[in-house]
């Protein structure tokens, strides 16, 4: 009896298997149809996947980023009497130069958009063009060594000198929305921006040590402007240590060339920076310039000297301080020697990408419609940079 | 004679002074390993100290002449050297290390990251090539250390041998502190924390300690106090007993949520150097062990 039932169960368990097996094989093989077709689809996805990138060029893309400056901005002077200004002893009425910041009320100050690329093994190449409501510049545009031995590297086509410490800069990476006074005076705001060829080398230690030379159009009118021809050439030296947290770069440049009064021009700079690391996110930095400069006119020589020193304390991420103070205390026998000019400025970063700035300006160095005047500016200002993540340069 | 035999001596030495080759590392532990796999045959030179944020190093002008002699320059990658090395490396214009030639090595490329995004700065500062963290999980050590050495291999052939040798010595020394210490982290398992950054996440995921949240409310974002305020719920309903912070960020934040929490505060360095008792990888992880599963 108890095998029976025992061969009985053993029989159903059998049969139940019998057909659970048969079930499972019937799904199986549906499956199997269900995985073949979506292989082919797979297959079919991938050859025309191959077709559009065997051909395509989409890794060439350049290094595209885009920043927008613009402002909003208050002055105690007219419109109509600013465009007019001069500093005296250093440019005439009608020569100011008002790339950015002009007007009170808004203005929309440039879309700066920069193209870098590799090309080839043996040059890189950069672009920046300067689109303004009312002009399309470019504001530089060069090509630089890839593969030159011995740490030198060539740099040649329009670009900022490497004159000085600030001249480099573009304006959205200064730590003040206005130039320096003494910039404005021998350089104009735009500073030294020429075509014309560059060689720099850096010595191999672990303190930095660059030197360059560079030959240049000699366009800039407030030093130079000799129309005829090349005139322009520059020299410097650059010297960096670190000591613990605090970074130190000097630098001694020479720029010498023809100006538009049929006589030489011989500029000469001096600068310091610090930067000392609080923290991670905290830092004080210190700049300094001393320019001076040697511009014959005719007979005589004119020799004018000015200053600049800054100090920027970054609280945070998010939050900077900053102090200038800047001077001409240098001028021709019948200028004023007294003209400067104070500036502070707060800014905020939400963002790596986004800074808002509120910067005032106290400028005595100014002759508006024939008298001096103190002028008074607030700038509140926004730069964004869009694109390929901006790294930052000391 | 004996005065030439010094001469030949001096040039000797002189001669294995300038074949050694010259690495630069942008950060402390890739110097550990090089290290260990180049030993007397390398010169390494670490470019961004573990006292800052990896992200935010200081692009001193000292670093340019440093990379301008560089042979061979080892990366993090993954975007973390993104907002600093780029114009120092241009600057240097050496083509020794140029991306692409082979002296430069990125080695994100031995690891498959994680949280490959998709790439839109609304979401802070992401790397779209994944979480570039990926030292801080200490399996990950030796997949680096391979790919340091057959780079060492393919640029200095005549000392192939020895870095083969050096690497299956540090692999072999790696492993067995693995096994120790995946011991100790075992009883770890389970546990649940709150980080500042996403610095931790393949270390935590590795000895599957949960994530709840991170104090930034995206990457590159300080906090608002109505974020902390939802973290903090979170916390509670999560039971959270740990909060991770790194050394460079504020602490504020971590105080606050500890407080009304609860829960501890535990300072974990990111890299070797950025707390004192981490002064080699084997220590810093150690450090995790002892921080992290007292």
């Amino acid at each position: 009896m108890k095998k029976s039932i025992k061969g009985v169960l053993l029989c159903t368990v059998a049969v139940y298997a019998q057909s659970d097996i048969d079930n499972l094989e019937t799904k199986l093989k549906e499956q199997q149809i269900v995985i073949d077709k979506m292989q082919r689809e797979i297959e079919k996805i991938k050859k025309s996947d191959n077709l559009s990138s065997s051909l395509s060029q989409k890794e060439f893309l350049p290094d595209i980023s885009f920043i927008i400056n613009s402002s909003a901005l208050y002055r105690d002077v007219k419109n109509s009497d600013y465009y007019n200004y001069y500093i005296p002893g250093f440019f005439n009425a009608g020569d100011a130069e008002i790339p950015f910041n002009k007007e009170r009320g808004f203005n929309l100050n440039y879309v700066e958009t920069s193209l870098f690329s590799t090309v080839g093994p043996y040059f890189d190449a950069s672009v920046y063009f300067h689109i303004k409501p009312d002009a399309f510049e470019i504001g530089e545009a060069y090509v630089t060594t890839r593969a030159l031995p011995n740490s030198l590297r060539i740099k040649a086509g329009k670009f900022k000198s490497d004159f000085g410490r600030i001249n480099s800069k573009h304006h959205h990476s200064w730590n003040f929305d206005t130039v320096p006074l003494v910039y404005d005076a021998m350089l104009g705001i735009e500073g030294l921006n020429e075509p014309g060829i560059q060689l720099q080398w850096i010595a191999p230690t672990d303190d930095y040590l660059m030197t360059g030379i560079e030959a240049l159009q000699g366009n800039n009118e407030r030093s130079f402007g000799y129309t005829e021809q090349n005139s322009l050439y520059v020299g410097y030296v650059k010297a960096g240590c670190d000591i613990s947290d605090t970074t130190a770069l000097f630098g001694a440049s020479v720029a010498y060339g023809k100006n538009g009064a049929d006589g030489k021009t011989t500029l000469y700079g001096l600068e310091l920076t610090t930067n000392s690391y609080l923290d991670a996110y905290s830092s004080i930095t210190w700049q300094n310039e001393l320019l001076y400069r040697e511009y014959e006119e005719g007979a005589e020589t004119v020799k004018q000297s000015g200053f600049y020193s800054e100090v920027v304390y970054k609280a945070s991420r998010e939050y900077a301080f900053g102090l200038r103070y800047g001077a001409l205390f240098k001028n021709r026998d019948i200028g004023p020697d007294d003209l400067d000019r104070v500036t502070v400025m707060a800014e905020y970063k939400p963002f790596e990408m986004s800074r808002l700035r509120l910067e005032f300006s106290h400028d005595r160095s100014k002759i508006i419609d024939g008298t001096r005047e103190s002028i008074n500016e607030v700038i509140l200002s926004l730069n964004i940079a869009a694109g390929v993540h901006p790294a930052h340069e000391f | 004679m004996k005065m030439r035999k010094i001469l030949t001596a001096l040039i000797l030495f002189l001669s294995t002074l300038s074949a050694e080759i010259n690495v630069a590392v942008t950060y402390p532990y890739l110097k550990e390993i090089v290290q260990k796999i180049g030993k007397d045959r390398v010169k390494v030179t670490v470019l961004g100290s573990a006292k800052y944020d990896p992200h935010f190093v200081l692009p001193k002008p000292s670093l340019i002449g440093r990379l301008s002699r560089a042979d061979m320059l080892v990366i993090n990658g993954g975007g973390l050297e993104a907002g600093w090395l780029p114009p120092l490396l241009k600057r240097a214009s050496n083509p020794k290390i140029a991306p692409g030639s082979l002296g430069f090595v990125d080695v994100s490329r031995a690891i498959d990251m994680m949280d490959k995004e998709e790439a839109t700065r609304a979401k802070g500062d992401v790397h779209p090539e994944g979480n570039p963290h990926f030292s801080l999980d200490p399996h990950n050590i030796v997949p680096i250390a391979k790919l340091i050495e057959e780079r060492l291999m393919e640029l200095d052939p005549a000392n192939s041998e020895s870095y083969e040798k050096n690497l299956k010595a540090f692999t072999k020394e790696w492993r067995d502190f693995l096994e120790r210490f995946d011991e100790k982290m075992a009883s770890c398992e389970g546990k649940k924390v709150v980080t500042y950054h996403k610095l931790y996440d393949y270390f935590l995921k590795r000895y599957k300690i949960e994530s709840v949240g991170t104090i930034e409310p995206i990457p590159g974002i300080s906090p608002s106090s109505k974020y902390l305020i939802e973290l903090l719920n979170k916390m509670k309903k999560e039971g959270v007993r740990l909060i991770l912070q790194d050394t460079y960020h504020e602490k504020r934040s971590a105080k606050f949520l500890a407080t009304r929490s609860g829960a501890k505060v535990v300072v974990l360095p990111h890299d070797i150097g950025a707390v004192k008792e981490a002064d080699s990888l084997e220590k810093l992880f150690e450090n995790y062990a002892e921080r992290l599963c007292r």
